[in-house]
C-alpha cells in the first residue's frame, strides 16, 4: 500500500459503507479530491462483507448505525476473518458516546471520525492510519 | 366494609336473637340476622355498584374518545409519511447541491488551465525576454483567457444561485417536522392521561426516564450535548480519549 518513499498509493481499492447515499457521495468526493480513484460503495454491513470477501479491498470507511449489520459488527467480522483482518478500517459516524469510541478501538478500528467532520480531518486521519501501518 | 358507622348490632337485637334461638324459632332468628346484616350488605352492594359504574364509564370514555382512535389510525401513519417525505426532500436537496458543486469544479479547472497557458509567456514578458512573435501568441492567449474567464465566472454565478435555491427544502421540512412534533406532544399527553387515570405513573418517574439504547449502545446524533457527560463534543475529544487509552 505504501510505495518505497512512504507515499500513499492512491490506486488502492477503497470500500465506502453507509446507509445514506448522500454521505457515501460526500466521502467518495473527498477521497477523490485526495487522489483515490478506485472507490466502491455498499449501503450496509451485510452488503459490504461479501464484497470484501470477494474482493481485494485495501481499505474500508464505514458508518456505525446501519439497519441490518452495524459498522461495529462489520469491523468485528473483518477482524475475525483471517483473509480480511489486515484491512485498515476507518469509522466515520454520528455515534459520539465515549463507550462506543472505546468499543470501536478495542474491536480494532484504525481511526474514528465523528460527524460533522471536515475534509481536513479526513485527510489527517488517513495520513495517520497509513503512516502507522508504515 | 361499610362506610356507614351507624350500622351496629344493638343489645336489644342480640337479646331478641337469643330469645328466638332458645324458643327454637330458627326462622325468626335467621330473619333477624338478615335484618341486621341488610344495611351492611346494602352499603357494600352500593359501593361495588358505584365502582363498576365508574369503571364502565372510564372504559366507555376511551372508546368514545375518537381522538385517540384518530391518532392511532390516521395521524401517526400520516406522521410517518411526513417524516419519510422529509428524508426524501433533504436527500434530493443534498444531491442537487452536490450536482451543482461537482459541475463547478471543471469550470474552475478550465480557468486554471487558461491561466497556466498564459503564465510562461507572461513571465517572459515581465522579464523583458519576449520576442514579437511570442508577444502575438501571448496576446491571443490572454484574449482567450479573458473570454473564458468572463464566460465561466458568469456560469459559476448562475450555479451558485442554484445552490442557494436548493436550500429551500429547509423551510418545507421545518414546517413538516413542526407538525410532527405537535402530534408527538398530543400522543404524549394522551398516554400520560391514560396512565395517570390508572394511577400507573407519576411526575417523578417521568423525570428519571432515559431513552432506551439500541444494540451496541447506538443512539444516533446527539442533540443535547450540554446535558450529557457520556458523550464527546468534537473530533478533538475523540482523539484525546483514544490517545489517553493508548490507541
Amino acid at each position: 500500500m505504501l510505495s518505497p518513499e512512504g507515499v500513499l498509493e492512491k490506486n488502492m481499492k477503497v470500500l465506502v459503507v453507509d446507509d445514506f447515499s448522500t454521505m457515501r457521495r460526500i466521502i467518495k468526493n473527498l477521497l477523490r479530491d485526495l487522489g483515490f480513484t478506485n472507490i466502491s460503495e455498499a449501503d450496509d454491513g451485510n452488503t459490504a462483507l461479501p464484497m470484501l470477501k470477494a474482493g481485494d479491498f485495501d481499505f474500508v470507511v464505514t458508518d456505525w448505525n446501519m439497519p441490518v449489520m452495524q459498522g461495529i459488527d462489520l469491523l468485528k467480522a473483518i477482524r475475525a476473518d483471517e483473509k480480511l483482518s489486515h484491512i485498515p478500517v476507518l469509522m466515520v459516524t454520528a455515534e459520539a458516546k465515549k463507550d462506543q469510541i472505546v468499543m470501536a478501538a478495542q474491536a480494532g478500528v484504525n481511526g474514528y471520525i465523528v460527524k460533522p467532520f471536515t475534509a481536513a480531518t479526513l485527510s489527517a486521519k488517513l495520513d495517520k492510519i497509513f503512516q502507522r501501518l508504515g | 366494609m361499610s362506610k356507614d358507622t351507624s350500622i351496629h348490632v344493638s343489645i336489644e337485637q342480640a337479646k331478641l336473637l337469643v330469645k328466638y334461638l332458645e324458643a327454637d324459632q330458627q326462622n325468626k332468628a335467621d330473619e333477624l340476622i338478615a335484618e341486621i346484616q341488610s344495611p351492611i350488605q346494602t352499603a357494600l352492594f352500593e359501593e361495588i355498584g358505584k365502582l363498576t359504574r365508574e369503571l364502565h364509564n372510564s372504559l366507555n370514555n376511551f372508546h368514545v374518545d375518537s381522538r385517540l382512535n384518530d391518532l392511532a389510525t390516521a395521524d401517526i401513519p400520516d406522521a410517518k409519511e411526513r417524516l419519510n417525505f422529509v428524508i426524501d426532500r433533504t436527500e434530493e436537496a443534498a444531491n442537487k447541491t452536490m450536482d451543482v458543486v461537482e459541475s463547478i469544479f471543471p469550470v474552475v479547472s478550465n480557468i486554471q488551465q487558461q491561466i497556466n497557458n498564459v503564465n510562461p509567456l507572461w513571465h517572459k514578458l515581465m522579464h523583458n525576454e519576449l520576442d514579437v512573435a511570442e508577444f502575438k501568441v501571448l496576446c491571443r492567449d490572454i484574449d482567450v483567457l479573458l473570454t473564458t474567464t468572463e464566460k465561466e465566472t458568469s456560469k459559476i454565478h448562475g450555479l451558485m444561485t442554484d445552490v442557494l435555491m436548493a436550500q429551500d427544502f429547509q423551510d418545507l421540512t421545518g414546517q413538516i417536522i413542526r407538525k410532527v412534533i405537535d402530534l408527538v406532544c398530543e400522543v404524549e399527553d394522551s398516554l400520560i392521561n391514560m396512565l395517570t387515570a390508572f394511577g400507573i405513573t407519576s411526575k417523578q418517574e417521568r423525570s428519571n426516564y432515559l431513552p432506551k439504547l439500541g444494540e451496541n449502545l447506538v443512539e444516533g446524533p446527539i442533540v443535547n450535548l450540554g446535558n450529557r457527560k457520556d458523550v464527546v463534543s468534537d473530533q478533538h475529544d475523540v482523539d484525546d480519549l483514544l490517545s489517553s487509552l493508548g490507541f
